[in-house]
């Protein structure tokens, strides 16, 4: 924990990402952006980026299209981020569970910290869940994070130069 | 002595100028908008992460930008020659563009491609304006151009106006924001940044803003509150621009500033050089 | 003076025909390496005898010159028969006509035929300096698959020796003579690997160039007419009695000679010769003797409606040039587009005709030729050693050609970036032309530099953006050995380069404007230290340090440091990278390209019709 630590809370930087929900809670985070809510107040931008962001963002009960995508996005983020987890069906798949196309929610595939519950969670829920993530944010370090079997994905989601 | 601190505390300056971008651009969304030290907390958290590169290329493009950046606005205020800091500008390009697209990420290097048609729609811009000042001044001395008596901005309006559109062109703006275009390439040339790097383009952008309202600072002559007036409106002109249009392709951004600001800078030289 | 003006004439052509004759690899090898130093001592005892001087010929010469033309005509146009060609015949016959009226014409005259002043000083030390180690690189190229090695060094030998001999000469005859010549050299030499593609570029080559020669024997026609003078120095002498219309001509001859659009094509077609033609006919010969004819007669056409008009249309050459340069995918083509487009920037220079544009112009001159020079050894190092031609085969060349690319790096940022005399001459052009606005040509030239410098610079940015392009890590760095040959011609340009950007200042004073001086009389430059004044403009040496150190790293940087950080993938949205990464090519500016020429086409007729006031 050092000088720097301390600003961590000051600017949590979200990368938002919808792994096949139905979008209710998009909307949601939509409306917390918007003047309303406006958690720029608390210094959060939506930055849609993972090189960039602190705190991944995610929807939807993952879907076996979006599974190496959410990993990869988890990959390229830079430590320490925390993983939140929005709505009920990432929670376990919520009303997809157990479909064909559907893994069953978030934890199956990357380590979630924070739960936000609700189908559709309200912006007060996401606000709450958000604090609690930097809250866990603030106790993380910079030391690389594994992934359930990481040298194994990082070979298959490898990029190739064109020759 | 002025220009001397503010090449040295430009990163700082500029951040309260962002900072402040912020908060005016909240506010004209009806939005609270974060604290004013919002730019530096971004910054100090940047610090904080874990440093990851694509390769060292790229990440020294990052910093060669900054540095680049840093030393046109020095040579812009410690120097005495406006036309030259503009072709040392061109350095600063070269480090994002060469960076941008050393990576093989499509939007990178959109983003570099796309930030190359920000250059040819306004270098040849603000060459014109430099020669438009020299017409006014008699001089390329930045000095001379603040010790003029009389009101450069009053004989040279059309060349302010077309500057003042320029400008959200250097700063990325909309409607011409389209090299970073957050909603479309996430950010360009800057994406592939990450921790300690990004921070780097981060506050090089900071620098750009200083680099960009000098020359609007310029268009006051000797008189200072002309200037700094000319500087707050230019400033919440471009913000206002930025909050109430959308982004344009960057063909109509080609096509605005050659059929449309050159030809007006040009004509109100071409009268100003007649009629002296 | 006389005896080294002829060694410099000489000693090339002398090395030519031995090489020629003896075609023996070690001959080859030892006499071009030895022309370095010789020619550079010929010239420099050139350079610091007391110049400008006349020197007499004997008259035989006289009459040797001009059965050498009729020969040389006649041989074009047994070239035009042989090869099927009607338009190179017939260009051919009217040379030959005008020429027996001029020399029907020709009054005597009492003038020395050789003219050595600082400018043709200046380009005997050019052609030492940049055209004999081409010469030496050309020795090494030709080893690689190429027939016919010795003839073919001797060729670009000979030519050197051509060049020097054509910038010396007073008498306006004997320069179309070498005109001439200089165009027999390329077509040799475009047309030197004898497949359909040369033959048909050499013919384009040699048909378009004898337009200047027909442009330069219409000039000399109506010189005699009206002036009854015909050498350089009578010209120069009553600035006010020349007639306009021959001006008109000359300055047309020096636009084909120069590449300007719509004559552009023959430059592009040299392309196909191998790589050392291209180097010696963009750097230091051959299309230099477009803005040399312009700065000869700057003096008088300086401020009058020619010189606007070849302000306009050189600007937009130079403009248009580099736009069409970025729909191009072939590495030689593009060097080439821009060469063309800088040459127009010279020349606009030498048109405006003031003490510093000449400087300016002088200054574009030394700095392309090396520049290019450079460009086009490392353009034939790529293709030979890395087997590179377009530029879409030139990615990941920072891993497998890291010396070649990081030269290319360099000759680019020299072309347009900012302490090196390219941007110089830019600066230079603009504070000098902005003294006299009023006159709408010189807005435009205003808007024409910002813009076709700006044009330039993308076009560079985007071929480096391609050639150091890499998915992630660029670890596997693969420092190739290249031949001794040509390192050493590489690293000669870029020490040279470096060295005169550095002092670049001391150098712009004490080398470049006393030659404007003795042009176009004296320029307010000067320098303290290492510091570079122009009016009240100063360009510091901090300035040109910082720029040069910031581009150094940017440009070496890359292979040496290496950061301590974890590697990660780039960004494409998490999803699975695809196979193949293009670049703009700008496909949207390829269609106007005709319209481009097309009014480059109405430009050069202004320039003749109302520049020589025809009408």
């Amino acid at each position: 924990m050092g000088f720097f630590s301390k600003f961590r809370k000051k600017s949590p930087w979200i990368l938002h990402y919808n792994t096949g929900g139905c979008n209710g809670c998009d909307i949601e985070i939509l409306s917390a952006l918007a003047p309303r809510y406006d958690i720029e107040r608390f210094g959060m931008l939506n930055r849609g980026n993972p090189k960039q962001a602190d705190i991944l963002l995610v929807t939807g009960p993952v879907t076996k299209n979006c599974k190496d995508v959410l990993r990869r996005l988890y990959l390229e983020m830079a430590e320490p981020k925390v993983v939140v987890a929005m709505g009920a069906c990432a929670h376990g798949g919520g009303i997809f569970r157990d479909f064909y196309h559907v893994e069953n929610g978030v934890n199956n595939i990357i380590p979630v910290d924070v739960w936000i519950p609700g189908c559709a969670p309200r912006v007060e829920a996401l606000i709450d869940g958000m604090v609690e993530a930097i809250e866990i944010w603030q106790q993380k370090s910079k030391e690389k994070e594994y992934l359930r079997d990481h040298e194994n994905i990082i070979k298959t989601l490898g990029v190739e130069d064109d020759d | 002595m002025i220009n001397v601190i503010l090449t040295l505390l430009a990163p700082i300056i500029g951040g309260f100028v962002y900072g402040i971008e912020r908060i005016v651009k909240a506010r004209m969304q009806k939005r609270v908008g974060p604290p004013l030290l919002q730019p530096f907390y971004d910054f100090f958290k940047l610090m904080d992460k874990r440093p990851l590169m694509i390769h060292s290329l790229h990440a020294l493009m990052g910093i060669m930008y900054f540095i680049a950046e840093w030393f046109a606005l020095a040579v812009l205020l410690l120097g005495n020659d406006l036309l030259i800091a503009v072709f040392f500008h061109v350095i600063a390009v070269l480090a994002l563009v060469i960076g941008a697209s050393s990576v093989r990420s499509p939007y990178s290097v959109l983003g570099a491609l796309r930030e190359l048609m920000h250059m040819i729609s306004y270098e040849p811009l603000m060459v014109l304006m430099v020669v438009a000042l020299f017409l006014v001044v008699g001089s390329f001395d930045i000095r001379d151009v603040l010790a003029y008596e009389g009101y450069p901005i009053l004989r040279l309006p059309l060349v302010f106006i077309a500057f003042l559109l320029t400008i959200p062109m250097m700063l990325q703006k909309s409607p011409f924001d389209i090299a970073e275009a957050h909603q479309e390439i996430i950010g360009g040339p800057e994406i592939e940044y990450s921790g300690p790097f990004y921070e780097a383009l981060y506050t090089g952008k900071w620098i750009e803003y200083i680099y960009v309202f000098t020359f609007v600072f310029l268009f006051g002559g000797s008189h200072y509150w002309l200037g700094v007036l000319l500087v707050i409106l230019a400033f919440l002109f471009i913000n206002l621009l930025d909050n109430a249009s959308a982004r344009l392709d960057f063909r109509a951004m080609v096509k605005f500033a050659w059929g449309f600001l050159i030809p007006m800078a040009a004509l109100n030289v071409i009268l100003l050089a007649l009629w002296q | 003076m006389g005896t080294l003006v002829a060694l410099n004439i000489i000693i090339p052509w002398i090395a030519a025909l031995i090489i020629f004759f003896l075609k023996k690899d070690i001959i080859t090898n030892v006499l071009t390496f030895l022309m370095l130093p010789i020619l550079i001592i010929t010239a420099y005892f050139a350079y610091i005898q007391p110049h400008p001087s006349l020197i007499e010929t004997p008259k035989w010469l006289d009459l040797l010159v001009s059965i050498y033309d009729f020969g040389l005509l006649s041989y074009f146009f047994y070239q035009g028969i042989i090869r099927k060609n009607t338009l190179i015949s017939i260009l051919a016959t009217i040379q030959i006509i005008f020429l027996i009226i001029v020399l029907l014409m020709m009054p005597h005259s009492q003038t020395p035929n050789i003219y050595v002043d600082d400018i043709t000083v200046m380009f005997y030390l050019i052609v030492a300096i940049i055209g004999v180690p081409i010469a030496i690189f050309a020795t090494k190229y030709m080893d690689y698959s190429e027939k016919g090695k010795h003839s073919f060094v001797a060729i670009v030998v000979w030519f050197l020796g051509v060049m020097n001999f054509a910038v010396s000469v007073n008498n306006i005859e004997w320069f179309f003579a070498l005109f001439e010549t200089t165009t027999l050299a390329s077509y040799i030499m475009i047309g030197f690997r004898g497949d359909r593609e040369a033959i048909n570029n050499s013919n384009l080559a040699l048909w378009m160039n004898q337009i200047g020669g027909i442009a330069i024997l219409i000039a000399l026609m109506i010189f005699i007419k009206y002036n009854g003078v015909y050498h350089f120095t009578e010209l120069l002498k009553h600035p006010e009695f020349v007639s306009m219309a021959a001006l008109g001509f000359l300055s047309l001859s020096a636009l084909v000679k120069g590449a300007q659009m719509p004559f552009h094509k023959w430059l592009l077609g040299a392309m196909v010769a191998p790589t050392p033609v291209s180097a010696i006919l963009h750097s230091a010969t051959m299309v230099k003797i477009a803005p040399y004819l312009i700065l000869r007669i700057a003096p008088v056409i300086k401020g009058t409606l020619l010189a606007k008009l070849l302000i306009i249309t050189t600007g937009y050459v130079f403009v248009v040039a580099a736009v069409i340069a970025l729909t191009q995918d072939n590495f030689k083509k593009i060097l080439a587009y821009s060469t063309i487009s800088l040459l127009g920037l010279m020349m606009l220079a030498a048109a405006v005709g003031t003490p510093i544009a000449v400087t300016a112009s002088l200054i574009l001159i030394i700095f392309h030729a090396f520049a290019k020079g450079f460009l086009f050894v490392e353009a034939g190092v790529l293709e030979k050693v890395f087997h590179v031609k377009y530029i879409n085969q030139m990615r990941r060349l920072i891993e497998r050609a890291p010396l070649t690319l990081m030269f290319i790096f360099f000759g680019f940022l020299n072309m347009t970036f900012v302490p090196f005399g390219t941007f110089i001459g830019k600066w230079m052009m603009i504070e000098e032309v902005s003294n006299f606005l009023q006159h709408g040509s010189y807005i435009l030239l205003i808007i024409y530099v910002g813009a076709g410098s700006a044009f330039l610079s993308i076009l560079y940015m985007k071929v480096l953006g391609i050639s150091v392009r890499k998915a992630h890590g660029i670890e596997k760095i693969n420092w190739v050995k290249l031949p001794k040959t040509f390192n050493f011609v590489s690293v000669w340009y870029y020490v040279w380069l470096l060295a005169i950007t550095v002092f670049i200042a001391p150098f712009i004073v004490d080398f470049v404007v006393p030659i404007a001086k003795s042009i176009a009389g004296k320029p307010e430059i000067y320098a303290t230290g290492l510091t570079l004044h122009m009016y009240d403009s100063t360009l510091y040496f901090w300035q040109i340090l910082g720029a040069l150190i910031i581009l150094s790293l940017i440009h070496i940087l890359p292979y040496f440091v290496k950061f301590k950080a974890d590697v990660v993938h780039p960004y494409n949205c998490g999803e699975k990278f695809p196979r193949h990464m293009e670049t703009w090519n700008f496909e949207c500016l390829a269609k106007y390209e005709g319209y481009f020429v097309a009014f480059s086409i109405a430009l050069f007729v202004m320039v003749v019709v109302l520049g020589g006031g025809l009408l």
